[in-house]
């Protein structure tokens, strides 16, 4: 399976996340919603930086991971979407960041086509993605995207909550 | 980049991979990893291990997983360290539990401090050592190292640095 492989949507390209996605992911994740994903200002420039090179470095490990989410029109990489798999995760994970243009539908967009790509092309049986209950923006992407909670599912973190997704879930 | 293999007399020094993350868990999990970050759960561990490798793709050089000749069994992870918001580029050495006092930090740190400044065209590399860390203390000091001055790091704390012999002095 080439993961590697660039695809596109409508109106983005995904590529998986490189060097080139680093300024706005850096400044995404030094921003205070990087505190989602571990980072933050109270956390320092240095966890920003670090939390990039782990999604490169997930690449090699794993031959997926993910894609930054480049405009078509703009050029512009406006968010990171795809898969994350650190050891102590149950499950494979879709996981998400929009550094900009939110609200616009983008993530949506993005999320659909990675779920369709990994267990429809790809082949892959399922799908978690793993949301703090006070995330409720991430929650209702999760939702959109017509993920269900899955209660009886393993998770990382104790205070989890387990989105399961499925092929052709979405509208 | 790909990492180049580098040997010495008894060390193979070679690209980091997930064969390397048990040895990696074992040592965060440890107490010895509480002067460079630790104790780490096994997925902050697994985020370590990608971020060391993402820091080859954004550098170009990045630390090592240093092997037994002779057995393959991993017995450190040493190199050119130079992450954002770090001082300066460093020379850093981890020894994998069970394997201090062999003199493996030297010869494998000596190796990668070659390499940089023959490879790469370093002509000048410090080391930073926590404060109470007398192994590595002693390291620094067999490696010819000179000690210049306290830093603190923003989660770190404080540590030493120490500035190695430059090209011509340490060849």
């Amino acid at each position: 399976m080439n993961y590697a492989e660039p695809f596109e949507t409508e109106r983005l390209h995904l590529t998986p996340f490189a060097p080139e996605h680093m300024e706005p992911a850096y400044a995404f994740f030094l921003s205070e919603r990087g505190r989602w994903h571990g980072a933050g200002p109270d956390e320092g420039p240095g966890r920003a930086w670090r939390i990039c090179a782990t999604l490169m470095g997930h690449w090699q490990i794993h031959g997926f991971g993910s894609y930054a989410l480049v405009e078509k029109v703009t050029g512009a990489c406006i968010g990171g979407i795809g898969i994350f798999y650190p050891a102590g995760h149950p499950e494979r994970e879709i996981g998400w960041s929009m550094y900009a243009r939110e609200g616009e539908g983008f993530a949506a967009e993005a999320g659909r086509a990675i779920v369709d790509r990994y267990l429809g092309h790809f082949g892959w049986d399922t799908l978690v993605s793993y949301i703090d209950p006070d995330n409720k923006r991430s929650a209702a992407l999760a939702e959109r995207l017509g993920a269900v909670i899955d209660s009886a599912a393993e998770k990382g973190h104790p205070d989890d909550l387990v989105y399961r997704h499925r092929m052709g879930g979405h509208a | 980049m790909t990492p180049p293999t580098l040997t010495t007399e008894r060390l193979t020094l070679t690209a980091l991979s997930d064969r390397h993350f048990e040895p990696m868990a074992a040592f965060y999990a440890d107490d010895r990893s509480s002067f460079v970050g630790g104790p780490l759960t096994a997925e902050r561990t697994w985020r370590v291990l990608a971020g060391e490798i993402g820091h080859w793709t954004l550098r170009g050089y990045g630390r090592f997983a240093v092997e037994l000749t002779a057995t393959g069994e991993m017995v450190g992870l040493i190199g050119p360290w130079n992450p954002h918001a770090w001082p300066e580029p460093e020379i850093g050495w981890d020894l994998m539990n069970g394997h201090e006092g062999k003199g493996y930090a030297t010869e494998a740190a000596k190796a990668t401090r070659d390499w940089a400044y023959s490879a790469l065209g370093w002509t000048t590399v410090i080391s930073l050592v926590a404060e109470g860390n007398h192994g590595s203390r002693k390291v620094a000091e067999r490696l010819g190292c000179t000690l210049e001055g306290p830093y603190t790091h923003e989660i770190y704390g404080t540590m030493n640095i120490w500035r190695h012999p430059g090209p011509e002095a340490a060849s």
